[in-house]
């Protein structure tokens, strides 16, 4: 169990002391004793605070890990994957899709056997998104080659921390381990946590260094080739080395264990048996909800029946010999998955204990499988009663009615149906004909009038009112402008992010016109295909009486993180020159997970992985220039425009909508204030970014045709601002101007004056 | 260690926070768990339940305090607390007293009688505190959370004022020493300015506190969790996010730039065509619908006139002077 109540300190060997922290807190302080010396990582929730917990302790200099923050979870498992091989610690944490997006990696790190720990925080993988717990993202870790430890509670976080790293590198493992804890339930509840109270006692226990005797990538003496092409006859022979390791670290675990169990006094065998010594009903569910079930399991004993629970503290290797010794004696057990595996008639726990039953000879213990709370549905001890409830039915009939079937599930209301309130948009409404867009022969380049902003009103906003961002967030006045550019009908994509999340909490929908999300390392690339469907579709006459009177214009909204994570789709797309439009609201920083840095946060910004504290002052390196990088892809048009100016971003709008409708790939970024994560006045957004384009930090200009063109010169106008202007209005900035950081802020100068002086450069010649 | 005064059937004491982001409830609730846990030397757990990190939106935080060695199994909210603390009295209409115990604590930040929030939420069987932390912390100009952790405190009397003090001037004393003694001000403030009201229990059914079942389940739920109906958010009340402040809109001063409506976040501004002096058809700004307004004040900021200011909400105000927006429905 993982915690022993009847004795609060335990009669361990080594000294400990009580923290009261949540689950991600004691990853990562687990990984702080440890001091790993590499972690890759990119923000998920709810796994995102592992990272923001480790750069808060080393701001105040507590640990010496180096936090590499990635461009993608794909990028992060490459940099722990290469970073293992050069035979340091390697440490990580993610959820869900961030896992998915990084499996092709898990693999590869197995099958090169180079340990390193990476913890799950485990949340639903889903296509309408979900960022609540369950097992659907473990699920999928089952076949990867890494041995799984489970968490019941921030007490076996902790601990479990510390055991799998020790199990990953033990010379008859060699294979790199997961720690999985549920998502909320146990990632952000605080408890009670017995830790290690002296660093040395830790290293002691998982070793100062990784075990001699195993190559690594950095020894100049013994060169070493690293995944090589293997084919048949050999490779088989490569996976049942790796099959033997998997089987043997059950041994190893219990052996580890077992030390640790006399350091610390905290005991944990393969499975956690509770009240199973008589049982003859039980059921099986794993990680925080197999501690509901104890309090059920008492209720029903003091009733009289002879109720258990089981559940496992690893998963891989398997526990199949210890599950069905425990269910020798159970008449019945009632097996809750918290992930379906779609369409194997039952969850991979429910299949996988079966399977450990037949094998052992057991062909009378009844099993009902029941798949429960998905995407965060709560497991209570009412549920808790339903299911040991389908046991005791089973136990008595000595067959199960329904072997299989999901629990929690509502039918709704079938005379129902979601109601359309809208009509359908006007499209003369749409398209005002008040914005008009001219080629000029001569220039090739676009003449475009646009009427005052009043005029504009009468345009139907894109959007439906009742959107959950923040007061005063900058992205829907941003976006809203932007679209009073565009004439006609559009169709959105949106990245993963809060403009996303805001605008489409179910059963709502913001979006008057048809809206798609795709997760943001993906969104150009979906667009694009539906953007070729659509002509494709239109070629072939499929569109005749459907309604549409124009060709729609294609948009891709995304955050800056979108830009980081979906760098490649969009320089792809951009290349490929599909005829669409991204337009990306940077607010510098992830603010949907919780203001993470992103590429697009300038230098010495606060964000919650680039603290400002002892040893660190905010961001370690210069932003981004989204704009430049996608110029140099050699699209038709390219600008930067912000709230402030709204005729310069309604104009570019505009030409945005001509090029995308009849040349190719557009993309456009709009600065935009977030005053929760920028810790501003939630008044202050527009002013905020007026100064940020008239201190030179986000110029508005325009790349037309591979030209470039300043559409605003705060020089010219005698409206130029101190950077230092600017960075005063913000609470995360505030700190670069105090005179310990007067290097860094003129660092930062330099760089807004150089990126600046360039621009004026290509502003005046053509060619560049 | 310090002595619960009353526990549920597995051994617990429990609070529940209800309250919209950026008020600080969550933060509080993290210092009241701490205060029982680390402070006065009991066992427990506490959380937040969360959607995403936005400010304006529900949250509710919650405590559990028991016994050392107490059993800690059950990760699920809270349904019947000992104590609530509702930091936004908008949040009793969506259900924020629901659950509280007989004989339980019913905590509401508002300038109104404990008397009218008793009979506004139908609570009965309760003690019904109010405190007007928003009128406290805009007089001292700090947060809501300290004046409602100072209540708190008062109703939990098994937790050490003193203790919490010490903590308030340790977190902050590092980074901000001036703002320690304002913070422990306004808590002491909140502590000493509650008023309370014992409601008697009406004989009556109990009625429990179930969570409404989705209208669109499994058999009527449309294919892949698409939404078919097309800006349905209007639906939505957003009044709530607003933290005590909103824009007055005065026509008569109003030049129709739309500087405003370009500021807006929340698409807040109503117009229609309407014929000038000259007779030429233009837009002109009828007002605002208030009931999308979070309160953020960018269109004051932005409007180069008189026309928009921002005023102390006063009750029934918005609704008073909002224009709603006409939207195209499918039927009239």
């Amino acid at each position: 169990m993982a915690i022993d109540y009847s004795k609060e300190v335990t009669p361990g060997r080594v000294k400990q002391r009580m923290v009261y922290e949540s689950g991600n807190e004691m990853a990562a302080y687990a990984a702080h004793q440890i001091d790993y010396h590499i972690m890759g990582y990119f923000p998920i929730s709810p796994s995102t605070e592992v990272a923001q917990h480790l750069d808060l302790m080393k701001t105040e200099g507590k640990h010496g890990i180096r936090l590499v923050p990635s461009d993608g979870e794909h990028s992060s498992a490459g940099i722990c994957y290469g970073a293992s091989t050069g035979g340091g610690r390697v440490f990580n944490a993610t959820s869900a899709q961030g896992y998915l997006y990084m499996m092709e990696q898990m693999p590869v790190q197995s099958g090169t056997r180079f340990p390193m720990v990476l913890n799950l925080v485990c949340r639903s993988v889903s296509g309408p998104l979900n960022i609540h717990g369950d097992h659907s993202d473990l699920y999928f870790a089952l076949n990867t080659g890494w041995p799984i430890l489970m968490c019941r509670d921030p007490q076996a976080v902790y601990d479990m921390n510390l055991i799998a790293l020790k199990l990953a590198e033990d010379p008859e493992v060699r294979l790199p381990v997961m720690v999985a804890y549920d998502g909320y339930f146990t990632s952000h509840q605080k408890r009670r946590v017995q830790t290690f109270e002296d660093r040395a006692d830790v290293m002691a226990f998982v070793g100062e260094y990784t075990p001699e005797g195993f190559a690594n990538a950095l020894d100049r003496e013994n060169p070493i080739t690293i995944g090589p092409y293997m084919n048949e006859p050999d490779y088989i022979n490569n996976r049942y080395q790796m099959s033997e390791a998997m089987y043997r670290a059950e041994g190893v675990f219990e052996r580890i264990s077992a030390e640790y169990q006399e350091l610390t006094g905290r005991e944990y065998p393969m499975l956690d048996l509770y009240r199973m010594d008589d049982a003859e009903v039980a059921v099986f569910v794993m990680n925080s909800a197999s501690e509901t079930i104890k309090d059920v399991v008492d209720e029903l004993r003091l009733q009289g029946i002879k109720a258990g629970a089981v559940a496992p503290n690893m998963i891989r290797p398997f526990p199949q010999r210890q599950i069905a010794e425990a269910l020798q004696h159970v008449r019945a057990i009632t097996v809750g998955d918290r992930a379906d595996a779609c369409g194997a008639h039952g969850g991979n726990m429910l299949n996988e204990i079966k399977a450990a039953l037949f094998t052992h000879g057991n062909r009378d213990t009844q099993v009902v499988g029941r798949v429960y709370g998905l995407g965060g549905k709560e497991f209570g001890a009412e549920d808790g009663r339903r299911f040991f409830e389908l046991a005791i039915e089973a136990a008595e009939k000595q067959t199960v009615n329904i072997p299989f079937d999901f629990y929690g599930h509502t039918p709704g209301d079938p005379t129902k149906a979601p109601k359309r309130l809208l009509k359908p948009l006007n499209f003369d409404e749409l398209k005002t004909g008040l914005i008009t867009v001219t080629p000029n022969e001569e220039t090739g380049k676009l003449a475009v009038k646009i009427p005052p902003l009043r005029s504009l009103t009468k345009k139907p906003k894109r959007l439906a009112p009742g959107h959950g961002a923040c007061p005063g967030c900058g992205i829907f006045s941003g976006l809203e402008l932007f679209f009073k550019g565009i004439e006609g009908d559009i169709v959105t994509l949106f990245h993963t992010g809060c403009a996303m999340v805001t605008t489409t909490g179910y059963p709502h929908s913001s979006h008057k016109a048809t809206y798609i999300h795709n997760l943001f390392q993906n969104g150009a690339a979906t667009l694009s295909g539906l953007v070729e469907m659509f002509w494709e579709r239109k070629r072939r006459g499929e569109f005749e009486g459907l309604g549409l009177q124009e060709d729609f214009t294609f948009v891709m909204v995304t955050g800056d993180g979108g830009m980081d994570i979906g760098m490649g789709p969009a320089i792809g797309a951009a290349l490929r020159g599909h005829r669409m439009i991204i337009v990306e609201y940077d607010n510098e920083g992830y603010m949907n997970t919780g203001a993470q840095m992103s590429y697009s946060t300038p230098l010495g910004h606060r964000t919650s992985t680039s603290g400002v504290g002892k040893t660190q002052q905010g961001k370690s390196f210069h932003h981004k220039d989204t704009a430049q990088i996608m110029a140099a892809t050699g699209i038709p048009y390219v600008f930067t425009g912000s709230e402030a100016f709204p005729q310069d971003l309604v104009k570019k709008a505009a030409k945005a909508q001509w090029y995308a409708q009849n040349v190719g790939l557009v993309y456009g970024k709009i600065l935009i204030a977030c005053p929760l994560n920028w810790m501003s006045p939630d008044d202050q957004g527009a002013n905020i970014v007026d100064a940020a384009v008239s201190s030179n930090f986000f110029p508005l200009y325009e790349v037309e045709q591979g030209v470039t063109a300043i559409t605003y010169n705060p020089e010219d106008k005698n409206k130029k601002v101190p950077v230092s202007e600017w960075l005063k209005r913000m609470g995360k900035t505030r700190h670069l101007l105090k005179p310990e950081n007067e290097a860094a802020l003129q660092e930062f100068e330099r760089e807004v004056e150089l990126r600046w002086s360039r621009l004026k450069a290509r502003h005046e010649h053509p060619d560049l | 260690m310090a002595v619960l005064p009353e526990v549920n059937k597995l051994g617990f004491f429990e609070i529940r926070l209800e309250s919209i982001g950026g008020l600080g409830a969550n933060l509080a609730g993290k210092m009241l768990a701490e205060a029982g846990i680390v402070g006065a030397g009991m066992d427990g757990v506490s959380f937040s339940s969360y959607g995403s990190e936005k400010k304006g939106s529900p949250v509710k935080a919650h405590i559990r305090f028991c016994e050392l060695g107490t059993p800690i199994r059950d990760t699920s909210p809270i349904e019947h607390p000992h104590v609530i603390g509702i930091f936004h009295e908008a949040l009793i209409k969506t259900g924020g007293a629901s659950g509280v115990r007989p004989g339980g604590i019913v905590l509401v930040n508002s300038a109104r009688s404990a008397q009218r929030i008793a009979e506004d939420a139908d609570l009965q069987g309760c003690t019904v505190a109010v405190l007007d932390a928003t009128r406290i912390a805009l007089e001292e100009k700090n947060k809501v959370n300290m004046a409602m952790l100072g209540g708190l405190f008062r109703l939990c009397a098994f937790l050490d004022p003193e203790f919490m003090k010490d903590v308030i001037a340790k977190s902050l004393g590092k980074k901000y020493p001036q703002a320690v003694e304002l913070a422990i001000r306004v808590f002491e403030r909140g502590y000493s300015e509650i008023e309370m009201l014992e409601v008697p229990a009406k004989e009556s059914d109990e009625a429990s506190a179930k969570v409404p079942e989705s209208p669109f389940g499994y058999l009527n739920q449309p294919l892949g969790g698409m939404v078919v109906t097309p800006g349905s958010s209007l639906l939505k009340d957003l009044s709530i996010s607003r933290s005590g402040m909103l824009p007055a809109f005065d026509r008569a001063t109003c030049i129709n730039c739309a500087q405003c409506d370009t500021a807006c976040p929340d698409l807040c501004f109503v117009w229609e065509e309407q014929p000038d002096k000259r007779g030429r058809m233009q837009m002109v700004l009828q007002g605002i619908d208030y009931q999308y307004c979070k309160g953020c004040l960018k269109c004051v900021e932005a409007c180069p006139t008189d026309s928009l200011s921002r005023m102390l909400e006063q009750e029934g105000y918005a609704d008073a002077n909002q224009v709603k927006h006409r939207f195209d429905y499918v039927e009239a």
